[in-house]
């Protein structure tokens, strides 16, 4: 179990914005925080890391305490091993993709975890590649990877997938599912894309100008309350076409196309990439069998 | 999208489903749910609801007689029609508001439908949604 509360005042965009959050996550869970810019998520994330102080608190990880004011214990990033990936890959410019996982190793460590997260993270045929001719999604592997080699127990990632495009953005998912599975990760990820907190995370918390509004599972956040098993989901609307006073809308919800018909009076002033509820009566769908 | 405010008058359950009975200013609706007072504490006798039907479940009648399974029927008056290729869009005047439907424009000329014509709309009870009112937000359950 990993217990937090943190109370720190921060300086927001409007103004001072006073953060306080307790929170208990589980080992070896993916936690997703979902808010506003500015609502605090970032600071959350870099005072776990160990890169910013909290004014007050404890950050305790299986009874082990990581930070506690009272007691003036303030445990060094370094020995906290955290693996951190922000959504501007830092990269070195001058090191190939071996050498950049080679480099985060520590004195004594199995240098066998990097041939096995160049394998992870499809980077074997890149790893004599550098940074410059890589992709956004390769560059972001390569982040990723690196930030695994010292094999952290927690995993933060600040928006990691927010600069790539929705192709990419869903196969790093994977890439990082796999990884969390596969090391045991405790994983806590900022993120603002609702359909990826519902793939990926067990948990998610709301953050509102510094505080935690609202706890759960995603589908009982960001669906409605109480879900039981009716025709509703989310998704993103990828084309809208006008036809007379008919709007044909398609979703792109998940990996799968939907269109709908709709109207302005229905729903409004409606725009390409907007996320959107999309809900039937539960009585209209037809269940067939594909493969059983 | 169609939605009228109301209220609840009555809630029949039976296993998971229930046909709640709202009734908006005067008009009687029923909307068969997934749900029971059980499993969504606002599904209770005088609780503020939402009644919510797309256009295309709106089913019009002219001068209809005998029996018909609709159990949501609203009388009113053609106020507008929208022409389109294969589809119009009526709506129509009623006691509870205007009322939307959209249907073939085959069906708009065989019913010799104008502005003015008496008509019935008409929807299913599985084709009801309601939403609660609470105060800070409103929920769907479809």
């Amino acid at each position: 179990m990993m217990q937090i509360d943190l109370q720190k005042e921060l300086n927001g965009a409007n103004g001072p914005l006073q953060l306080d959050v307790k929170l208990d996550v589980q080992v070896g869970s993916f936690t997703s925080i979902y808010g506003r810019s500015g609502a605090g998520k970032t600071s959350i994330l870099r005072m776990l890391a160990g890169l910013m102080t909290p004014d007050k608190g404890t950050i305790q990880v299986n009874n082990i305490i990581w930070f506690d004011m009272a007691q003036s214990i303030n445990v060094s990033p370094q020995k906290r091993n955290v693996g951190f990936v922000f959504q501007d890959y830092t990269l070195f410019p001058n090191m190939d993709v071996k050498e950049q996982l080679t480099y985060a190793l520590r004195k004594g460590d199995d240098s066998s975890v990097v041939q096995k997260l160049l394998d992870i993270m499809d980077l074997v045929k890149l790893k004599d590649a550098y940074p410059k001719t890589l992709s956004g999604g390769q560059k972001q592997r390569v982040a990723l990877a690196r930030a695994l080699v010292q094999k952290p127990r927690l995993l933060l990632l600040d928006e990691p997938f927010a600069a790539l495009d929705r192709g990419m953005r869903v196969k790093l998912q994977d890439y990082v599912l796999e990884a969390h599975v596969l090391f045991g990760l405790t994983t806590i990820m900022v993120s603002h894309d609702i359909a990826e907190i519902y793939k990926m995370s067990d948990l998610t918390i709301v953050i509102d100008d510094g505080k935690v509004t609202k706890l759960g599972k995603p589908q009982d956040i960001f669906a409605n309350h109480e879900v039981s098993g009716k025709f509703q989901f989310t998704g993103e609307v990828v084309t809208i076409v006008e036809q007379d006073f008919l709007l044909i809308i398609s979703i792109l919800i998940g990996s799968d196309f939907v269109k709908v018909i709709g109207s302005r009076d229905e729903v409004g002033p409606l725009k390409i990439g907007d996320k959107v509820m999309v809900a039937s009566k539960a009585f209209n769908p037809i269940v067939k069998i594909i493969k059983s | 999208m169609n939605k009228y405010q109301g209220a609840i008058i009555r809630v029949e359950s039976d296993g998971a489903l229930s046909i709640v009975h709202v009734d908006v200013k005067g008009q009687h609706f029923s909307a068969i749910i997934i749900d029971t007072p059980d499993s969504k504490p606002y599904l209770k006798e005088r609780s503020p609801v939402n009644v919510i039907f797309k256009e295309t479940e709106v089913v019009l009648g002219k001068e209809v007689q005998g029996h018909i399974s609709l159990r949501n029927k609203i009388n009113g008056k053609v106020a507008k029609l929208e022409n389109g290729t294969l589809l119009t869009k009526v709506t129509i005047q009623s006691a509870i508001g205007d009322v939307a439907s959209i249907i073939t424009t085959n069906a708009v000329k065989a019913m010799s439908l104008v502005v003015g014509s008496e008509v019935q709309a008409m929807v299913k009870t599985n084709e009801v949604m309601l939403s609660p009112i609470t105060e800070d937000k409103t929920e769907v359950a479809p």
